[in-house]
């Protein structure tokens, strides 16, 4: 009598077991990926946050070319163990020890140079050159951006630093930049983020002012916050720890956590809202991605005609002109968000210029002068206004 | 003998007995595991180690074709050439250093030898990274191009041949004796990776060029309208979907429910397809559950935003979750075990899922301080899967060549068992009733009431919890 019972009982619990995991296997099969699944997904309100207007900005590459030779680089990079491996270590200039490749060392570099920066850059870098890596390869990403205010007042910035003293102390005396900043004319520095073509020639600008007020993402290591002091930089520097700074009316720094090659975390850019024109966006490197960049700025930022107008920048997508698939999905999709001028260089990688080009996009050209490798795209002392 | 005799496989006939009472023997085998994998993985593949392979591909594709070996090994060739007698009296410690040794030299004739050499230089020059720095390219992604195909060619025979094993049961090759029914299943199923390679991945490799390789694939991809991107990365999501699906249906499953089915060839070609279908739910629903978390993909973005990376993670995490089914089939004695077996399944489903979801939370809070790798969920080089197939593959290691040891040893099966490992593949302790057919409804109701409660309260979750700070 009780198997009876006991018997329909258990095939029951069987059944329910057994018909659970099915259940949620067929909700999960047949509904997840159903146009009637995403339109349950929320809709994104837009924060749409005011931050003035800027008349104009023009964009003078100081340098784009921040290497000369990709297969020298890669070389370093290879013999390193690769793209993870931490760019202090590697070996280049001016934390080379003289150990070889993937043996360097932030604290055996800045030994032997820490007495010569940010005074003597031309003994530093000559010394470490004996020490380093393909010497002769790098030099570096710096951008002076101006900005035209409604009332018609200038203010200049400087976006980032560059890697080679030699390189980029002649690159900044190529466009007068030294002056600017000894001047004062420079009102900020916003060092984008900790990579070694935008950053390891910080004491070149401290050679000239060292008291220059300073943005740094707060994904700065330790060796990079102490280089910004070695190099002898007497100011406080402001660690960006918000997702939107205003810098100033019209000009915005949007801060992206993301964690790039060469064990380096998070990237800042620039937004502008140009008066009548709409939105431009500014980048060093772009790790975060220049259309999440974009999609980010269209949820927080209110700007003109709520337009894309302009872009400018490294945007990292074949920056050693490798190639992925998923670099033809941005470059299939660019051209739904409709940008009036694509200003682009540097980590952009010539393949992708080329494929921008190839699909109408209005990529700017350049002149291909003071060592830079195409005209296809703003190369060093190009020049590009939006405004 | 007699287990071999019968045609049961070495790891069919041995019995694995705990050495001591209680935790003790998972607790021994697990800090073994993980110190292995600490020495490992700092000589092999952390970019601060020694040999650095984490270029990311390189050791992306090692620890891939190393669980493809371990398969082989085991699975199919049954431990070929070694006799039985040797592998019933060697030492484990022996035995593990001598198999993995072994793995380890075929792996590398495969890849050198056969991809690199013989196909790279005769057939398909993406295959050859000689070729591809001849032709240009420079030596670093001559090499991770080349890697990353092999690599990807070594995600489906992951899928494939444990699966002619475990789901068609070696058929129609059952009863053929080592090595020909090894090399017959090897090749069937290298043969069968070989196609579907060419249906999934090649056109993701022809794009990798400009301008993309028309002439000789697909271009753009078919799936791109689907998968909204040109990325491989689609297929990598249903396939690794797949790979855990085989190792899921045959650790905590038991093979159930496809052996209840008594007619051979729709059993296996059942658990076959089955494996597939649950796959394919698997796969999507870890899609939309990441745009449920993170917000609908934008096509062109970088990272955590984009389509390709989001197929990828869908890959990730289920790898997560077999790391949770292998850890309780191995060590936790594939508890719980004295219910029936649909309800001992469903626990079991239930508690690997949960510690796929702990290792998967453990390992983005925290795996950046000890692997050498960057914290953040969408690191354009780095994948989840190297640490955690390093890790499965050291488990299977010890499981398979070391019979679990230090914690367990293995012990031959008795006449009686050997008769119920033959009588196993079909299961006689579910049988269709009134009353399972009730159950069967209600659980299905309740199944479907579950999802779409969880796919409610996925955005709460985004919204309230946070893994990386």
């Amino acid at each position: 009598m009780t198997d009876d019972i006991t018997t329909p009982r258990r095939n029951f619990v069987k059944g329910v077991a057994t018909g659970v995991i099915g259940g949620t296997l067929a909700g999960m099969g047949f509904y997840s990926y159903t146009n009637s699944a995403y339109s349950r997904l929320p809709k994104v309100a837009r924060e749409q946050q005011e931050f003035g207007a800027v008349r104009s900005v023009k964009v003078t590459a100081i340098s784009e070319t921040s290497w000369f030779n990709n297969a020298h680089l890669m070389e370093d990079i290879q013999k390193s163990g690769g793209l993870l491996v931490d760019q202090y270590t590697i070996g280049w200039g001016p934390f080379g020890n003289g150990k070889g490749p993937g043996k360097g060392s932030y604290e055996e570099g800045i030994a032997k140079i820490k007495k010569m920066i940010p005074g003597d850059l031309e003994e530093a870098w000559a010394l470490q050159e004996k020490s380093s890596l393909h010497p002769d390869n790098p030099g570096g990403f710096s951008t002076l951006i101006e900005v035209e205010d409604l009332d018609g007042s200038k203010h200049k910035y400087l976006l980032d630093t560059g890697w080679s003293y030699a390189w980029m102390d002649q690159s900044f005396k190529r466009e007068g930049i030294d002056q600017m900043l000894k001047s004062g004319e420079i009102e900020a520095l916003i060092q984008t983020h900790e990579h070694f073509d935008h950053f390891f020639g910080f004491p070149v600008a401290m050679k000239y002012n060292n008291k220059l007020p300073l943005y740094i993402h707060n994904g700065f290591y330790k060796e990079g916050r102490q280089y910004i002091v070695d190099s002898g930089y007497k100011g406080d520097p402001i660690v960006v720890d918000k997702e939107l700074t205003p810098i100033r009316p019209g000009m915005m720094l949007m801060k992206f956590d993301v964690p790039i090659i060469c064990r380096v975390f998070g990237e800042t850019s620039l937004a502008f809202n140009v008066k009548d024109k709409g939105l431009v966006l500014i980048s060093g490197c772009n790790h975060q991605g220049i259309l999440q960049m974009t999609s980010t700025a269209m949820k927080k930022l209110k700007y003109d005609n709520d337009r894309f107008y302009g872009l400018y920048g490294g945007l990292h997508i074949s920056p050693f002109e490798d190639w992925d698939p998923k670099y033809d999905d941005l470059v299939i999709s660019l051209g739904k968000w409709n940008f009036e001028k694509v200003g682009c260089n540097h980590c952009t990688g010539h393949l992708t210029a080329r494929k921008f080009i190839e699909r109408g996009y209005p990529v700017v050209r350049g002149t291909a002068r003071f060592r830079s490798s195409t005209p296809d795209y703003l190369g060093n002392g190009d020049t590009i206004t939006f405004g | 003998m007699e287990a071999q005799n019968r045609n049961i496989s070495y790891l069919e006939s041995r019995k694995l007995v705990k050495r001591w009472r209680g935790p003790l023997p998972a607790i021994a085998n697990l800090l073994m595991i993980f110190a292995l994998f600490g020495v490992t993985w700092w000589i092999f593949q952390d970019p601060r180690g020694i040999m650095r392979m984490y270029t990311p591909y390189v050791g992306y594709m090692i620890c891939r074709w190393m669980l493809i070996l371990l398969i082989w090994v085991a699975y199919i060739f049954d431990f070929w050439p070694f006799k039985r007698s040797w592998l019933n009296k060697a030492h484990p410690v022996t035995k593990g250093v001598v198999l993995t040794t072994v793995s380890v030299v075929a792996m590398m004739l495969l890849i050198k030898g056969f991809f690199m050499g013989l196909l790279g230089q005769y057939g398909i020059a993406y295959f050859s990274p000689d070729r591809l720095h001849a032709m240009g390219l420079t030596e670093f992604y001559a090499e991770e191009y080349s890697t990353e195909a092999i690599m990807m060619f070594a995600a489906i025979a992951s899928w494939l041949a444990p699966s002619w094993v475990v789901a068609c049961e070696n058929a129609p090759w059952q009863k053929l004796t080592q090595p020909a029914r090894g090399i017959t299943i090897a090749v069937v199923t290298f043969f069968l990776s070989t196609i579907v390679y060419f249906l999934t991945m090649h056109s993701h490799m022809a794009i990798l060029f400009d301008p993309w390789q028309k002439y000789t694939a697909i271009t753009p991809p078919y799936w791109e309208g689907f998968a909204n991107t040109v990325s491989g990365n689609f297929h990598i999501a249903w396939i690794m979907s797949c790979t855990v699906t085989v190792w899921v249906y045959e650790s905590i499953w038991e093979r159930y429910p496809f052996n209840l089915i008594k007619t051979n060839w729709l059993r296996r070609t059942s658990a076959f397809f089955g494996i597939i279908a649950v796959a394919l739910c698997m796969c999507f629903f870890i899609y939309y559950a990441q745009d449920l978390m993170w917000g609908e993909t934008v096509r062109g973005t970088r990272r955590e935003m984009a389509p390709d990376w989001r197929w990828l993670h869908v890959g990730e995490t289920a790898i997560f979750w077999l790391v949770g089914v292998l850890g309780l089939n191995f060590y936790g004695g594939n508890w719980p075990t004295k219910f029936s077996r649909p309800v001992n399944v469903f626990l079991r489903t239930i508690i690997s899922l949960l510690i796929g979801g702990a290792v998967y939370v453990l390992y983005y809070k925290y795996a950046h301080l000890f692997l050498g790798t960057q914290k953040g969920f969408a690191h354009p080089q780095q994948f989840p899967m190297i640490p955690m197939i390093w890790l499965i593959n050291i488990a299977l290691i010890n499981q398979w060549f070391m019979d679990g040891w230090p914690g367990w040893k293995a012990v031959p099966k008795t006449e009686t068992e050997l008769n119920e490992v033959e009588s196993a593949v079909i299961a006689h302790d579910v049988s269709w009733t009134p009353s399972l057919a009730r159950g069967l409804a209600v659980g299905a109701t309740a199944g479907v009431t579950i999802y779409f409660g969880v796919i409610n309260i996925l955005p709460w979750i985004s919204q309230n919890v946070q893994i990386i700070k």
